[in-house]
C-alpha cells in the first residue's frame, strides 16, 4: 500500500562539501568565545567591565560623544551603526589602563582553567 | 590595543600565566582578541542606548538653543505673571483647581456655646478656651457669667441651675483659686492636687 504524505516537502538539500570543509573547524577565539558564554565568565565580566566603565566616567564620555554626534547629524538620521562607527575608536582608546589589565587578567585566568 | 600597552599589562602578572598560555599554544593575540570583543559589546550596548533616548526624544537637553529658548520663555512667564506660578506666591496657594485658599479661614458664624461671633479659623482655640481644656473653674466662670446672661435674656427653662453654679463660682472665686484644680471643700478652701 502506498502512503500519502500528509506533507509535501521538497527533498533536503545535501550539505555541500566545500562547506562543510571550510565551516568545520572552529577557530581557536570560537572555542574560547563559547567557553566562555558556557560557563557564564562572560556575562560576569561583562558585568564587572560595565561597572569599571561606569566609575571611570568612559561611559559617560561615550552618551556625550553619541549626543553629539546626534546633535550634528539630526535626531532621526541617525543608526545604531552610525553611532556605534562614530564612537569605537574613541572608546577603545580611552579605555583606562586599570580596567584593561583587570579584565585582561581575568581573561586569562579564564583560560588557564578552561584549558585542563 | 598598543604592543607596549600590552607590554606593560603583561609585567604585572607572574609568570606562570605566560608559560601556561604558551604551553597551550595561545598567544596574546587571543587574549585582545576576546578583550576587543567584550569591549565592542559593551560599546554597541552604549550607542543603542544613546539611540534609543535620542529617538524617544527623552533627552530633553539635546537640542540646546531649543532648550534655551524654552527655559527663557518660561522665565518670562514667570516674571511677568505673579498670579501664575504656584507655591510660592504670598500666603495664597493656588490649588489644583485654581482656587486660593487664604492661610487663615475667614467665614464668621456663632458659637454654640456662649453665643459669639467667631471666625473659622480662630474656632479652635476659642472653643478650647469656651469650653475648657478640662479646667471646671473656667468653665464653670463662663457658663455663670456669659452664658447665664444670654439663657436669661433668652428666657430659658435652665435658669435655676444656672443660679446653683453661680453660688459656687462666687465661693471659688473670693478664694482667689480660678485656674488651679483641686478638689473643693465645704469650707470653701481649696486644696491643690
Amino acid at each position: 500500500m502506498s502512503r500519502r504524505h500528509s506533507v509535501n516537502r521538497p527533498p533536503t538539500p545535501d550539505v555541500q562539501d566545500d562547506d562543510d570543509d571550510r565551516a568545520k573547524e572552529p577557530t581557536l577565539v570560537e572555542i574560547v568565545n563559547i567557553k566562555l558564554i558556557e560557563s557564564g565568565e562572560k556575562e560576569r565580566l561583562m558585568e564587572l567591565v560595565r561597572e569599571r566603565l561606569v566609575e571611570c566616567g568612559w561611559k559617560d564620555e561615550m552618551r556625550a560623544l553619541c549626543r553629539a554626534f546626534i546633535k550634528k547629524n539630526g535626531r532621526d538620521n541617525v543608526t545604531v551603526d552610525d553611532l556605534v562607527r562614530a564612537i569605537t575608536p574613541k572608546g577603545r582608546a580611552s579605555i583606562p589602563d586599570s580596567v584593561k589589565a583587570e579584565l585582561l587578567q581575568k581573561i586569562r585566568t579564564f583560560l588557564v582553567s578552561v584549558a585542563y | 590595543m598598543s604592543q607596549q600597552c600590552y607590554e606593560h599589562c603583561i609585567v604585572l602578572y607572574c609568570d606562570q600565566f605566560d608559560r601556561d598560555l604558551l604551553f597551550l599554544g595561545l598567544d596574546l593575540q587571543i587574549l585582545s582578541d576576546i578583550f576587543e570583543d567584550l569591549l565592542d559589546s559593551i560599546i554597541v550596548d552604549v550607542a543603542s542606548e544613546s539611540h534609543r533616548i535620542a529617538r524617544l526624544g527623552l533627552d530633553r537637553n539635546l537640542d540646546e538653543e531649543e532648550e534655551e529658548l524654552r527655559l527663557s520663555a518660561e522665565a518670562r512667564a514667570r516674571a511677568s505673571n505673579p498670579s501664575h506660578s504656584g507655591e510660592t506666591n504670598g500666603k495664597y496657594v493656588v490649588d489644583i483647581l485654581g482656587q486660593t485658599h487664604p492661610a487663615i479661614a475667614n467665614e464668621i458664624f456663632e458659637c454654640m456655646n456662649c453665643g459669639r461671633s467667631i471666625m473659622a479659623g480662630r474656632f479652635a482655640p476659642h472653643l478650647e478656651k469656651c469650653m475648657g481644656k478640662g479646667r471646671k473653674a473656667r468653665l464653670k466662670s463662663t457658663r455663670s457669667t456669659t452664658a447665664a446672661q444670654n439663657r436669661y435674656s433668652r428666657g430659658s427653662p435652665l435658669s435655676s441651675q444656672s443660679r446653683f453654679s453661680n453660688s459656687t463660682t462666687i465661693n471659688r472665686l473670693s478664694n482667689g483659686s480660678s485656674g488651679i484644680a483641686g478638689h473643693e471643700y465645704s469650707n470653701g478652701k481649696l486644696e491643690e492636687l
